[in-house]
């Protein structure tokens, strides 16, 4: 797997993503371990904190309000990480990758109705034991500005 | 009074990853690649079948440090590499110690292994406020 070092701190983005609630619930329950069905996304397990899912009980508890399930995350600041690896300049064989490693940092709480701005950029690109290695490094800051998750994405090319 | 943490203190959370689950969570999350979704796909890539998104198994490592500290909202940093893959009726067990405690923030190792004791993840991390 030829992987060329010049596009190392390639960027991607800016992309933006508005949370919503019903997502942001569904997401929770999914992971959480629901059953969704038509109209629903299932009864929360009781494992799962209610502040996610639970808007009155999530009013009277410590973020006076409704937040993401941390790893929500996923779903907008991926994004420069999948443009990467389906970036032409890099002709990655996408049926010989794995998603091999990830690491996200929460800088800050999400709610409903935050407007999400992510960038991303080619971090690294090396090859080891025959195998390809792309690392994209992303950040999403709020409405706000605040930086709010830093995620590190690394995918591995068999052969 | 509030709970304290010291390093050496453990948590367990398990999951079991249901026949649809890979399906529930690509709809929840937007990632449908064939592998996690259709069985075909995944044997056709030498996967012996369809297999859990490897962030759901980081959002379970999510949800077993989020129900130590009893606030997703203090949830600070998870990190893992992903190094087998779940399967549909796999029962992933998640055990956390944590490592230290200062400034107001936990750090804890996470093992996460099937129901066959192998290990579906490596190196997992996580970290959470606790002040």
């Amino acid at each position: 797997m030829a992987l060329d070092k010049q596009f190392i701190g390639r960027e991607y983005g800016p992309y933006h993503y508005t949370l919503g609630e019903e997502k942001m619930r569904e997401f929770t329950l999914a992971v959480g371990g629901a059953k969704p069905g038509a109209g629903t996304p299932g009864e929360p397990p009781a494992h799962v904190s209610p502040l996610l899912y639970d808007a009155q009980v999530a009013k009277a508890g410590p973020h006076g309000g409704l937040i993401a399930f941390p790893s929500f995350a996923v779903v907008f600041a991926i994004r420069p990480f999948s443009a990467a690896i389906v970036d032409p300049a890099l002709n990655i064989n996408m049926q010989m990758l794995v998603h091999g490693e990830q690491d996200l940092e929460f800088l800050d709480v999400m709610r409903p109705g935050d407007v999400m701005t992510t960038t991303g950029r080619i971090a690294d690109l090396y090859e080891r034991a025959r195998m390809g290695f792309v690392i994209v490094t992303s950040e999403s800051r709020n409405q706000h500005g605040t930086l709010v998750v830093k995620g590190t994405w690394t995918a591995i090319i068999r052969g | 009074m509030p709970r304290t943490y010291q390093p050496g203190d453990t948590f367990t959370h398990v999951r079991e990853c249901d026949r649809y689950r890979p399906i529930y969570y690509a709809g929840a999350s937007g990632d449908y690649n064939p592998i996690h979704i259709d069985p075909e796909a995944g044997s056709a890539a030498g996967l012996q079948g369809n297999i859990l998104q490897g962030l759901c198994t980081l959002g379970w490592v999510v949800e077993a440090i989020a129900g130590f500290v009893e606030d997703p909202g203090r949830v600070r940093r998870v990190k893992a590499r992903f190094s087998r893959p779940v399967r549909p009726e796999d029962t992933i067990t998640f055990q956390g110690r944590v490592t230290a405690v200062q400034d107001g923030r936990l750090t804890a190792e996470v093992s996460a292994t099937n129901q066959r004791g192998e290990d579906v993840l490596k190196g997992a991390i996580v970290e959470a406020f606790i002040g």
